[in-house]
């Protein structure tokens, strides 16, 4: 597996994590598995980045978190997003779809 | 037993315990910390088991897992500092929604209970808008610097007796001279003294205006300057450059329109031609609202040797110097007075002089006046707290359940006190926003309605350090009344009061207790006001009445003068006033109707008197007052006749001439008591025409109330034809400003080119005096009627409380065969017996504390037995009233009903 590339930026790595809670309730290391499994490996978040980013989107109130049980039955801390959450993942995806697009037509070889 | 990856975080020194699924709202940095170290290593372990499993070794999977992480340090504070931020804000968040939850749910159940909330309001806003408006005044007048440069060094020059020397009088202008020409401790002295003009304007009618004069160095003195033009300068109160004048800023707005040109025109004042030099600023006075001021020449008064030491009615104003002090100055006044009193024993024996400082001179009369209107207002604020106290403990009673259900739910006590003290916070807001508008209102109409009332530098409004006290006194009362039903919350046993609540019937002990004391309190301290109000209405009206002599009040007077040609012969002129005064006293809404020379307290005429069949020692001949009178003027004044008859018809015609006289001049010239029937003859001539006294009338005041009431004499105005002007006098039985049509229609019938001059109340005549008095007066026996009607609210509350918590024993009572007038007597003993027993103890209190008022009484002393039997017999009668409504109630109770009621 390869470390997350340096260029990964903060905001990048936000608006992942929120994707990734998008539709259920998970914790950090679940997100971590479902970034790099959705991403078919190449997207990989360090635990650094991945559990600032949980915290500094709680700071937010874009998640909320609270224990719970894993499925291995040990106390984990489960990530929720909220109203507010979804509505920031909505417009942020918006900018990062158009800007990707944008990339993508100038590295298009003609 | 030691998890396997806390090697991780060997700082971890928080032990770990059983996991816990409900998260605190808030929490402590160590348990933050060790909330992100259990994320971190569940996620260190997750992957360490999976690589695991993946067939590493433990320890490569372990230092495997490490380094994907990344920067484990790093992350733990920067998650903690996130963490710590976000607790700090919900904090906060969680404050500002709790408190707006509970002012939410606190206007929520006011509106619920609007019975309850209605009565407290009025109850605070009252008692607040009472305090308010006071301490608006009281603020105003007893705080706020006089309107002068350097108004602290500004002193009031007062005359006063060795032996008494509260008594104050005005400086004599000889005296005045002596003071300014010897004294060493101050940079000037003026002097001032009231000088009313007639203002002919170019066109209109003429006007009567309030004027000073002054020596010309006042307004130094005073440290003012002239808004436009100048003041006086030095010399111009000098004889002859005496017709000068300098207007006030409101007459100068009012009369001239505001316009500067004024200055240097002239202006006819009493006949004479004046130079306009200037326009003071707004709010400048010297304390009586003039419209004008004129220099004083003293030169002539000084030309009597005599009177100008004599005759006291200077105003005296002086500034100290700097280098000196207010103690230094009274010994130098004092030592000049003690130097003219050996120079001039005739005259000044006795006589002492003190500096007073100008605003103490100014406000002294107010300062205890205002001092007893802020302890009335304190106290009705007092009885208001208690009321609402009451109200709100005998709803928490009610609420005893809810509030016993919100416990079970899990309520702290704190956050259940919290919510009581919001809605009483919540309750004392609005009283205080509504009590400060009422304030305001208030002091604006009464001060409207009471112009003499304070010197006008004085104006009364409610600025920011109104608002202030207003907003202490408003959070004061808030949580005061908070507080006893929260601190009974949090003694109460939830598990009990649910169980009490499902039977629905006994009241707690503590709570009632606590409201019969606040039923004792109340009553007591309304019996106090009222008790102190009672004495001050009386002390009133021994001071109208008697001080006076005669009664003020709903008499309307005017000046007439049968002028000209025409009235050149007595018939005449007895035709004129006759008539006039016929159809006055015939006319709708008059009472009585009579003519003066000079309405009481304006003075008078002296003239020598010789008392037929006494010797007369021809050097010292005596002096007596003289006034002649018309028709009915003792009837129209209430003056009592105290022996003899008033004139009547026998009189008119050319027999001997007859005179009353008063009580002075009975006690002067009779002391035996005989005066019916003696002659006595006045003027200069030993051989005039005799007089017969044929009455003894009550002694009025003519002058102030300082000076004894002169030997006067009253002739008999239809014999003493020779003075044209009299002083129309009209008693009558509403309002006195109703009979202006009567007398004018009168005058004009009976001489159509005939004027009339100054038609005002007499109470307008001799008004400034006792305006202040009578103000503070009614704002006492409101304050005491507003403290009766609190109190009877508060025992009708509690009593009805009672009741109604009873209802089912008073049922089973019934049931058992108790007959309706026992249970009526068994309530009404209840209320009665806190009643009486508040009644008790407001009286104990008005007579310990009734030495406070006793400055403030006239006539009347602190312990004057009818006040006192007549408050607690009033009080009695209004609380049995109060009791009998819920014990009425009481004996309707269906036994049946009753047993029903939860």
């Amino acid at each position: 597996m390869k470390p997350t590339p340096p260029e990964m930026l903060q905001g990048t790595v936000d608006i992942l994590v929120l994707r990734a809670l998008a539709w259920d309730s998970m914790h950090g290391y679940a997100i971590s598995r479902w970034l790099a499994a959705r991403s078919d490996g190449v997207l990989t978040v360090d635990g650094a980045a991945l559990y600032q980013a949980l915290h500094r989107l709680a700071r937010r109130k874009w998640v909320t978190s609270s224990w719970g049980l894993s499925e291995n039955n040990r106390k984990a801390k489960y990530y929720t997003l909220t109203s507010a959450g979804h509505a920031q993942l909505r417009t942020e995806s918006a900018t990062w779809t158009s800007y990707a697009e944008a990339v993508f037509k100038v590295l298009r070889p003609n | 037993m030691r998890k396997p990856y806390s090697k991780f975080f060997a700082r971890t020194d928080v032990p770990l315990k059983g996991p816990r699924f409900l998260q605190l709202p808030w929490r402590s940095r160590a348990r933050i910390a060790r909330d992100i170290d259990i994320e971190l290593s569940f996620h260190l372990e997750m992957r360490v088991a999976e690589l695991t499993a993946q067939g590493m070794s433990a320890a490569d999977a372990a230092r495997r897992a490490r380094e994907e992480f990344g920067d484990l340090e790093l992350t733990r504070a920067y998650c903690r500092t996130m963490d710590e931020s976000t607790d700090r804000t919900a904090r906060i968040s969680d404050h500002v929604a709790d408190w707006r939850q509970d002012l939410r749910y606190a206007i929520r159940t006011l509106r619920r209970s609007a019975g309850f909330a209605a009565a407290s309001l009025l109850t605070l806003a009252l008692a607040l808008g009472a305090n308010t408006a006071i301490f608006s005044v009281a603020h105003s007048v007893l705080l706020e610097p006089l309107p002068y440069g350097r108004p602290e060094s500004l002193v009031a020059l007062h005359e006063t007796r060795a032996t008494s020397p509260s008594e104050r009088y005005q400086l004599s202008p000889a005296n005045f001279f002596d003071f300014r020409a010897q004294q060493r401790s101050f940079t000037g002295i003026a002097a001032y003294n009231g000088a009313p003009f007639t203002w002919l304007p170019d066109n209109g009618d003429p006007q009567f205006l309030f004027a000073s004069s002054v020596t010309a160095n006042m307004f130094d003195v005073l440290g003012v300057r002239a808004l436009h033009g100048r003041t006086f300068a030095a010399g111009d109160d000098a004889p002859g450059k005496d017709r000068q004048v300098v207007l006030s800023y409101g007459f100068w707005e009012r009369a001239l329109g505001g316009n500067p040109a004024v200055v240097g025109t002239r202006m006819t004042l009493s006949g004479r031609t004046y130079d306009v030099v200037g326009v003071m600023p707004r709010g400048f006075t010297l304390g009586t609202n003039e419209d004008l001021w004129v220099p004083m020449d003293l030169s002539e008064a000084m030309a009597d040797a005599v009177r100008s030491r004599k005759q006291h009615y200077l105003r005296a104003i002086a500034r100290i110097d700097t280098r000196t002090t207010l103690e230094r100055a009274g010994a130098d006044v004092s030592a000049i007075a003690r130097r003219l009193a050996a120079q001039y024993p005739e005259a000044n024996t006795g006589l002492d002089a003190l500096a007073v400082p100008l605003h103490e001179s100014m406000t002294g009369k107010l300062r205890p006046a205002l001092l007893l209107l802020q302890g009335a207002a304190a106290i009705v604020l007092l009885i208001a707290c208690a009321n609402i106290a009451n109200l709100t403990l005998s709803r928490t009673m009610g609420r005893r359940r809810e509030m016993a259900v919100r416990a079970a739910l899990g309520a702290g006590r704190a956050r259940l006190a919290r919510q009581l003290l919001a809605e009483s916070l919540v309750l004392a807001f609005a009283g205080g926003v509504i009590g400060v508008g009422v304030a305001v209102v208030a002091t604006r109409t009464l001060l409207a309605l009471n112009p003499d009332t304070l010197p006008s530098m004085f104006t009364a409004t409610v600025d920011g350090g109104v608002l202030l006290f207003s907003l202490v006194l408003t959070v004061g009362i808030g949580l005061l009344m908070g507080l006893v039903p929260a601190l009974h919350v949090a003694r109460v046993d939830p598990q009990e009061s649910l169980k009490e609540g499902e039977r629905g019937t006994s009241q707690g002990r503590g709570g009632e207790r606590v409201r019969r004391v606040l039923v004792v309190a109340q009553v007591g301290l309304a019996v106090m006001l009222l008790i102190g109000a009672g004495l001050l209405v009386r002390s009133f009206r021994e001071l109208t009445r008697v001080q006076l002599g005669f009664d003020p009040d709903r008499v309307l007077t005017a000046q007439l003068r049968a002028g000209g040609e025409r009235y050149d012969s007595p018939d005449a002129v007895n035709r004129f006033y006759d008539r006039v005064l016929d159809e006055i006293a015939h006319g709708p809404g008059v009472a009585a109707a009579g003519a003066v020379t000079i309405l009481p307290t304006r003075g008078s005429v002296g003239s020598s008197v010789r008392v037929e069949g006494e010797p007369v020692d021809e050097a010292n001949i005596p002096e007596i007052r003289y006034l002649a009178v018309r028709r009915d003027f003792f009837k129209a004044l209430r003056i009592p006749l105290k022996a003899g008859r008033e004139f009547d018809a026998s009189d008119a015609a050319d027999g001997p001439k007859t005179v009353l006289i008063n009580e002075a001049a009975e006690r002067r010239f009779f002391p035996r008591g005989d005066a019916l029937g003696r002659r006595i003859r006045i003027g200069p001539d030993p051989n005039g025409e005799p007089m017969t006294i044929v009455g003894v009338v009550g002694d009025i005041r003519a002058e102030g109330f300082a000076v004894p009431v002169p030997p006067t004499l009253f002739a008999n105005h239809r014999r003493e034809t020779w003075e044209r002007s009299l002083a129309v006098v009209i008693r009558t039985s509403g309002d006195p400003a109703s009979a202006t049509p009567v007398l004018r229609r009168a005058v004009k019938s009976a001489d159509p080119t005939l004027a009339i001059r100054d038609v005002r109340t007499l109470d307008d005549v001799i008004g400034s005096s006792l305006a202040p008095r009578r103000f503070a007066l009614g704002l006492v026996a409101s304050f005491a009627g507003i403290a009766l009607l609190l109190a009877t609210i508060g025992i009708y509350g509690v009593l009805s409380y009672a009741v109604a918590s009873r209802t089912r024993e008073f049922g089973v009572r019934l049931a058992l065969g108790a007959t309706e007038r026992s249970i009526l007597l068994l309530v009404l003993r209840q209320g009665l017996a806190w009643s009486l027993f508040g009644l008790a103890v407001g009286v104990g209190g008005a007579l310990a504390s009734g030495r406070l008022l006793s400055r403030m009484l006239y006539g009347v002393q602190p312990l004057d037995s009818t006040t006192y039997v007549g408050v607690v017999g009033g009080l009695v009668v209004v609380v049995a009233a109060a009791c009998l409504v819920p014990s009425l109630r009481a004996t309707r109770v269906d036994p049946i009903q009753s047993m029903h009621v939860r």
